[in-house]
């Protein structure tokens, strides 16, 4: 068959909520006896399902990285944090100025070393990602990387966000460039061009809703300002503008994914991914419906389990916080409770994130894809090891990557 | 032909599908990999063979001494039953594998909880030693810097403005008088600095490098020389050990560890700020303690009784609930046992001492805010 006629090839995601809501259930419930270590076991597994899911022409990608392989990584990546977390202390102890000058440096320290770490986590994932047989990798220089971010950052800081287009295509290309499967090295076709009508759509109307709206808003009495109660039908004008504002971004975010996917390259085959705004506003309203419903219940329950413990602060009808608090330091049940709350709360969270945003974009994105060219992949031979990573370190201790 | 899979040699990114079968070889074996036709791609010794994590009802194998990203994948609940069978090494690894991980879990575990006790018991000692280490030059311009924030933060309700600004005022040379007694011999190399302010709240605290703040309200609520020397004498005592530098180096050294827990060192989250909270509680009833036994040497060198620090704290308290939350009690929690050393300290105090301030000066510290609230007539020592 001519490789001009082949149909594109969609990429298959098999996967269910419900494996993933199992998996992360007993991930979570893990994670109490193993004061949190077990995360890092938990990420593994998580990445496995994702790989593994991800069916590409008949076959699934395979995750090949290990938990202890992130244990060490994030060991490591405590070297750098724990000077850091000890200058940001004695900086909290100096004068004003000379903390608030202090903090922006640390602030910018850290968002320089972001770039650096997002790139390592990429080149970790990438470098353990198997398909038929043949293990992808990243090339390039984190560091190159992290300039570029940074640099960029700043630009588009100066020129208040007008330069974001030219910024992500530069990245976007740095990132695909440096990317092989096997011994064949991807590539990049797109350029700012492609998200320059989008953004600057998008970026004229949120200013222009923004304005109306804040102007509206503040005129009918929506900003609580000088301690007045705003009036309802401010707050609904402000409420419609920034729903209006989200809903632009969505519409941005989902051109930038298709129009930036679509343009990667691997030799003749091409990539190709259509998102939807409205899938992702899909997304994220039903996020915050199973946050919202998952609350509901945690708080009946909380609610419940406060009364019953600390039965004396709310006694009489009213709550009395004096007695609270000494109910809080004399009593280890209500301590663990409240605790056990938090954990819940954060773990009902972090679930509900992952179960609507993470696998609800990963799928997205997989159901969006299709490639061309695949039969052109055949002749890609394996490539050397790449055993210099252990684990992704800086990136997991400064919380990047979702997946 | 054998069970179906899909072979991949991981030299080249082909996919064959082949039929997989079973040379029996005694006790262990072979797994024959051949193409539709028929020829030979692989013989994979079953000791060599191992199993991947893929998918529900999938499964992959893999082989040492083959190129790390050879595969072999059975796929369908039956064919997949059917190959674990026959190779039962493969379980035998699998176990392997996860108790080695079990084990490295568990170590870690046990390590990380090693770390958390010892930084439960170790860090009072901890933070003792490296407040030492701290220059006091360094403690001083903190401290300064903390009342800055105070006055900005409370600038709305009064700042904190000074009762009385004249510092050679007969009730502000008597109470730094008192102050440099209490402290004498303790070795510390901070100069005090009290300071009676206006405010409505009933407090006093002491912030780090020696100054001690004592709120109007407080002293309002005083009725006896004992108790206010004994609020006094109880914060010097926290200027001497240098309690406010030490809690916080414990609350960092607290939120890192937590941020070590979550695994997000740069978030300054909730629950750091509630771990540490929690956790810092139990120092500083230790440092209670050693404040209430510094007030109760220096009365043993002047004639006031310390436990009227616990009378006045508890009259703050009977006053109104609300301050009571906000106020003294919060940061100096008064527990019975608290209350009861406090008055076995009392009663070991030997006769015969000066009291700390004569009678005039003592009434000059009670009109230096201003009238008291009526109803609380300045009393002298009885005793
Ligand atoms: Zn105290």
């Amino acid at each position: 068959m001519s490789s001009v006629q082949e149909q594109p090839v969609p990429v298959v995601f098999t996967g269910t909520r419900s494996e993933l809501a199992g998996m992360l259930l007993r991930g979570y419930g893990l994670l109490i006896p193993t004061i949190g270590l077990y995360r890092f076991w938990l990420t593994t597994w998580k990445r496995r399902f994702y790989w593994a899911n991800t069916e590409i022409d008949g076959d699934p990608l395979e995750y090949t990285g290990n938990a202890i392989q992130l244990l060490l990584g994030f060991l490591m990546a405590l070297a750098v944090f724990v000077p850091l977390y000890g200058l940001f202390f004695f900086l909290s102890t100096q004068s004003s100025e000379a903390a608030i000058a202090g903090y922006s440096g640390v602030a910018v320290l850290l968002w320089f070393l972001m770039g650096y770490a997002i790139y390592r986590a990429r080149d970790f994932r990438l470098s353990r990602t198997l398909w038929r047989g043949i293990r992808c990798d990243q090339g390039g220089s984190a560091w190159g990387y992290a300039w570029r971010r940074f640099f960029w950052s700043l630009l588009v800081l100066v020129t208040a966000g007008l330069a974001y287009p030219f910024m992500a295509a530069s990245l976007w290309a740095y990132r695909y460039r440096h990317s092989w499967y096997g011994d064949r090295q991807f590539g990049f076709v797109g350029s700012w061009k492609q998200l320059a009508r989008p953004f600057y759509l998008t970026y004229l109307v949120v200013v222009v809703i923004g304005a109306v709206g804040l102007g509206m808003g503040s005129a009918m009495g929506g900003l609580p300002v000088s301690g007045a109660t705003p009036t309802v039908g401010g707050v609904v004008v402000l409420l419609i503008a920034a729903g209006l504002i989200g809903l632009m971004l969505l519409y941005y975010r989902s051109r930038e994914i298709s129009r930036m996917f679509s343009s990667v390259r691997l030799g003749e085959a091409a990539l190709r991914v259509t998102v939807r705004a409205r899938s992702l506003l899909g997304q994220y309203l039903l996020f915050g419906l199973a946050l919202a419903g998952s609350y509901i219940v945690l708080a009946i329950g909380g609610l419940i389990v406060l009364g019953v413990v600390a039965s004396g602060a709310f006694a009489g009808g009213a709550f009395d916080p004096q007695v609270f608090m000494q109910a809080l330091q004399s009593s280890i049940t209500v301590l663990l409770a409240i605790i056990f709350g938090y954990l819940l709360l954060l773990g009902a969270f972090s679930l509900m994130v992952e179960l609507f945003l993470g696998l609800g974009f990963w799928r997205l994105v997989a159901r969006g894809a299709t490639i061309t060219g695949l039969d052109s992949l055949r002749t890609v031979k394996a490539r050397g090891e790449d055993t210099a990573l252990a684990g992704e370190g800086l990136a997991d201790a400064l919380n990047v990557g979702a997946y | 032909m054998g069970i179906a899979g899909r072979f991949h040699d991981g030299q080249v990114a082909q996919v064959h599908v082949v039929g997989l079968e079973y040379e029996h070889a005694g006790a262990t074996g072979t797994l024959v990999i051949r193409d539709e036709d028929g020829v030979e791609l692989g013989r994979w010794p079953a000791t060599d063979l191992y199993a991947l994590h893929g998918r529900k009802d999938e499964l992959r194998l893999g082989a040492n001494g083959q190129p790390t990203g050879a595969r072999v994948v059975v796929r369908g609940r039956v064919d997949v039953a059917r190959v674990l069978a026959t190779l039962p090494v493969l379980h035998a690894k699998r176990r392997q594998q996860a108790g080695r991980e079990i084990r490295l879990a568990v170590t870690a575990t046990v390590a990380l909880a090693a770390v958390i006790g010892a930084y439960l018991y170790g860090v009072p000692l901890l933070a003792s030693r490296i407040v030492g280490l701290v220059p006091p030059a360094w403690e001083q311009s903190l401290g300064e810097t903390v009342a800055r924030q105070m006055e900005a933060s409370l600038g709305d309700s009064g700042g904190l403005e000074a009762c009385d600004p004249d510092p050679d005022s007969l009730a502000n040379r008597a109470i730094a008088r008192f102050g440099a007694a209490v402290l004498e011999g303790s070795g510390s190399p901070f100069d005090l600095d009290i300071k009676v302010v206006k405010s409505e709240i009933p407090n006093a605290f002491a912030l780090p490098g020696g100054q001690v703040f004592f709120f109007s309200a407080l002293l309002d609520q005083a009725e006896t020389q004992d108790e206010f020397a004994g609020v006094l004498a109880h914060e010097v005592g926290h200027v001497a050990h240098r309690h406010g530098m030490e809690q916080l180096i414990s609350t960092a050294g607290t939120g890192a560890l937590i941020g070590f827990i979550l695994g997000d060192m740069t978030g300054i989250s909730v629950a750091a700020g509630l771990g540490a909270t929690i956790i810092d509680a139990r120092f500083s009833r230790d440092a209670e303690r050693q404040a209430d036994a510094f007030a109760a040497r220096a009365a043993e060198r002047m004639d006031f009784n310390p436990a009227g620090l616990a009378d006045l704290i508890n009259r703050v308290g009977a006053d109104d609930e609300f301050a009571r939350a906000l106020a003294l009690l919060s940061t100096h929690p008064l527990t019975d046992d608290r209350k009861a050393a406090l008055e076995i300290l009392s009663q070991q105090r030997p006769t015969g001492l000066e009291p700390p301030f004569t009678a005039t000066e003592w009434a000059a510290i009670r009109s230096m805010c201003g009238e008291p609230v009526a109803g609380t007539t300045p009393k002298t020592k009885s005793k």
